[in-house]
């Protein structure tokens, strides 16, 4: 594969569960370039879990194709695609079974058939990369949700994959270890250049930090492209189901005051307000003039 | 050891310890309150005070591990008859001291709804879920099933009966955790997280059920909560735990005011338009007055100040 | 697996509606007394299509006698090639290899294999008639004390959560590259521990979580508990029961004179 090609490539891809009365992915299309970031978001039976379970061959698609690094996906073994797709699933309890951090974090790679002294490598970097590396020889489940959320993130991480699928790694977290995850992840993209997807439900956690947003809605894309664009897309969140954050449903609300509806944080509000009323002033005062 | 029960209800001061008024004496009064698990090294709770009204919707946050859930488990009377550990200070529900009373008498005065769907299910159907308290009451069959209809209807969820509980999603695992909760009739619900493990639309769902209880206002709730905006609508009052300390506690137009507060504990955010709402007071463009921490109003507001033209 | 909480299937036909819980279990009884007492494969076929017919008059899908039947079929196939070696009496019908296969041979591994089939598919229908909660209220009435009957319903309760996680464990770990498909026994089995660990723990904090629910809602605060579900002896059930006994009595009487036997001496 040249630089130029996408990383991974859905192409047309339908699939319903055995003994499901409506398929799950209708007819998606969907691609990703190396280093990219993005959140697929919709509510449950979307296809979002469907559609990234594709990633790494957990699914075969009933038709259409799903090429991974080049390859496609019904060629290769999942435990194979593994190495090029780390799929994180929401609870880090359905992963956890090691008695020390180390050994559970050494778990992943070392089933890729990693050398001893590369997995060693990998699991001291993920450890550091997640902030768990003082309590490496400490037994999982005396952590924490947040730090246990880390240590499953920090298992995928250390299998070296290209790709990292992060299934809500959000929830019942609270606000400092929303902010923890978010910020590992972004870190990774931006100096790793990891290519990121993150399946969640916390649209505030989409609208702050990553770039991309895929909305699914009854097994299709609604809406796919900058996040900005993709949640002020009002007929598709509506046809989702899914609400923008708190700001942009006001930003929207004041669309008559000439606010544009494309803010994504309260800092853009506000500027937006503020220029609205700076210039409503100067025109006023030429007015006068 | 065991505090000293309380005579009985009788008019009680304020919680801001002004002289005797007519105020109704409270449905939970907390004090001192304070508690280690068997295993802890610290204190979870490090002495709480804390009186509710009766009808008051009370919203609880504040970071992980500061003690909520412990908090909820003390009202509840969980703590201390189905723990261990050590516990001070008093709870007084209804009248009825905690760690004195037995738990059928507290079960039929305080019931609780956990933050996990799955395992607070525990009928086959829901009908059977929803009679599971009561039957360990002995109460009546007769008149159990005769309360089922209208506590589902509440819940949004009539006709489900027969209803196979594995077969509901999470907003509704919750929603009939709620039912069965209110079944023995409580005066008070708390609810500990009861949408963190929900989609959005089951947290929808679970915040129009807990409005629409605080409407007919039969029941005073304790919600613990992260989805800190659809709690600011509903509460009446929130309190900030934090290190096992009540660290704010006031309505929700006074309380989120405070962003140093959230900044320094971390737990929270503050609902986005009170945080644009205080950024545009500090450049004077909004008066204190103005000041909302709910959508509707604070659009209001905004719509207000953008239609005004500066002469 | 059962999809749902257990294989029973809820249906307006007289055998659901009718009949107590503990009845049924009786019939259940009965029809194994039955299948013990006799050996002619024509009674025991004739028992077996009575019980198919009790399960196709109670409603229930005709596809779900399928595994009862398979399993019938394999313990007839079974019974007709072993009991022969046992059975030497009668007119020969085959002799192969030195063996000789005599009709009585035949005739008694049919009835074998018809009798296991019969006890099996009877198990099925009283299963797939009676609901799991009936059921265990059935045994309270008998004397189960009735936390150990709430133990047996919530067991049931959670078997399509804890298959679900295995499930979801399986995958998040094949994610991880576990594999479970090569190897030999031993080492496969040695890394189901990474489906088993996790699946403990989970177990484990249901489990907590879920003691603490019950007694948020009052559980084992008295020495009984009451029941919306309605279970009652009523005059159906009674004329069932004596049905029942006649039948038992009746077949003894029979076995005693030799009646309904192909071969006797044997069970």
């Amino acid at each position: 594969m040249s630089a130029g090609d996408p990383l991974i490539e859905v192409e047309a891809v339908s699939y319903a569960y055995p003994e499901a009365a409506e398929p799950a992915l209708r007819d998606v299309s969907l691609r990703v370039m190396p280093g990219e970031f993005l959140a697929l978001v919709g509510q449950n039976g979307a296809g979002k879990t469907t559609l990234a379970k594709h990633f790494n061959g957990l699914i075969l698609p009933a038709r259409g194709s799903v090429r991974v690094a080049g390859q496609d996906t019904r060629a290769v073994a999942t435990r194979r695609l593994a190495g090029i797709v780390g799929y994180c699933y929401q609870n880090p309890d359905h992963q956890i079974f090691s008695r020390t951090l180390r050994r559970e974090v050494a778990f992943g790679p070392t089933n890729l058939g990693l050398p001893a002294d590369q997995v060693a490598r990998n699991v001291e970097e993920a450890l550091r990369l997640v902030g768990l590396l003082e309590k490496a020889d400490d037994y999982p489940f005396l952590l924490g949700r947040g730090e246990r959320q880390r240590l499953a993130v920090a298992s995928i991480l250390a299998m070296g994959s290209r790709i990292l699928v992060v299934d809500e790694p959000t929830t019942g977290l609270d606000l400092q270890g929303v902010r923890g995850i978010m910020t590992l992840l972004e870190r990774w993209n931006r100096e790793l250049g990891r290519t990121i997807v993150v399946i969640t439900h916390d649209i505030n956690v989409v609208a702050q930090y990553v770039p991309r947003t895929v909305v699914m809605a009854e097994g299709r894309v609604v809406a796919d492209g900058p996040t900005r664009q993709a949640l002020t897309d009002w007929a598709a969140l509506e046809m989702a189901d899914v609400k923008p954050p708190q700001v942009t449903r006001v930003a929207r609300r004041l669309a008559r005051y000439g606010i544009p509806p494309d803010v994504m944080t309260v800092d853009e509000l506000a500027a937006a307000i503020r220029a609205r009323l700076q210039s409503v002033s100067v025109s006023a005062r030429r007015e006068e003039a | 050891m065991k505090p000293d029960a309380e005579p009985g209800p009788r008019l009680e001061t304020g919680s801001h310890g002004e002289g005797p008024s007519a105020l109704p004496a409270p449905v939970i009064r907390a004090r001192g309150l304070t508690y280690r698990y068997p295993t802890g090294e610290r204190d979870v709770l490090q002495g709480i005070d804390l009186d509710v009204a009766p009808g008051e919707f009370l919203g609880v946050t504040g970071p992980s591990g500061a003690g909520k859930s412990t908090l909820c488990l003390c009202l509840k009377g969980l703590i201390p008859h189905s723990f261990a550990g050590t516990l001070g200070g008093s709870v007084i529900v209804n009248g009825l001291d905690t760690s004195a009373t037995g738990p059928a008498q507290l079960a039929e005065n305080v019931a609780m709804v956990f933050q996990d769907p799955e395992s607070q299910i525990i009928g086959l159907t829901v009908a059977e879920d929803l009679a599971f308290g009561p039957e360990n009451l002995t109460q009546p069959p007769d008149e159990i099933r005769a309360r089922i209809p209208k506590l589902l209807e509440t819940v949004g969820l009539a006709g489900f009966e027969a209803r196979e509980t594995y077969s509901l999603s999470g907003g509704q695992k919750q929603r009939v955790a709620i039912a069965a909760a209110l079944m023995l009739e409580p005066s008070i619900l708390i609810l500990d997280e009861p949408t963190s493990e929900l989609d959005p639309v089951g947290k929808g769902e679970v915040f129009r059920t807990v409005r629409r209880l605080r409407e007919e206002a039969k029941v005073t709730v304790v919600m613990v909560e992260h989805e800190i905006e659809q709690l600011a609508e509903v509460a009446d009052r929130i309190i900030v735990v934090d290190g096992g300390r009540i660290v704010a506690d006031a309505p929700p137009r006074e309380l989120f005011r405070d962003a140093d507060l959230f900044h320094r504990t971390q737990g929270e955010r503050l609902p986005q338009v009170a945080e644009l709402l205080l950024a545009l007071e500090r450049e004077g463009l909004v008066t204190p007055a103005d000041f909302t921490p709910r959508e509707d109003e604070a659009v209001a507001v905004l719509s207000r100040l953008l239609e005004r033209r500066p002469r | 697996m059962p999809v749902g909480y257990s294989i029973y299937q809820d249906r307006p036909s007289p055998v659901h509606t009718r009949l107590d819980p503990r009845t049924k279990l009786a019939c259940m009884v009965t029809v194994f007394a039955l299948a013990l007492a006799f050996n002619h494969p024509l009674v025991l076929g004739a028992l077996m299509a009575a019980v198919l017919v009790v399960g196709i008059w109670s409603q229930l899908a005709i596809r779900s006698f399928a595994p009862f039947l398979a399993s019938a079929a394999w313990f007839i196939v079974l019974g007709i090639l072993i009991w022969p070696f046992y059975i030497q009496q009668g007119a020969t019908v085959l002799h192969v290899g030195g063996v000789r296969f005599t009709s009585s041979g035949v005739l008694f591994g049919l009835a074998m294999g018809l009798r296991v089939g019969l006890m099996v598919t009877a198990a099925g229908v009283w299963m797939m008639t009676t609901s799991p909660q009936k059921m265990t209220l059935g045994l309270m009435r008998m004397g189960l004390p009735y936390k150990a009957g709430m133990a047996m319903s919530t067991a049931i309760r959670f078997v399509p959560l804890i298959n679900g996680e295995r499930l979801t464990i399986m995958e998040a770990q094949r994610a991880r590259g576990l594999d479970l498909t090569r190897g030999n026994p031993l080492s496969r089995a040695v890394r189901y521990v990474a489906v088993i660990g996790p699946m403990l723990v989970r177990a484990l904090d249901i489990a907590q979580a879920l003691a603490i629910a019950m007694d948020a809602r009052a559980f084992g605060v008295r020495n009984a508990r009451t029941s919306i579900i309605e279970i009652g002896i009523g005059p159906v059930d009674r004329l069932v029961l004596a049905g029942c006994a006649v039948a038992v009595a009746v077949a003894l009487a029979l076995r005693f004179l030799g009646i309904g036997l192909i071969a006797r001496n044997y069970l």
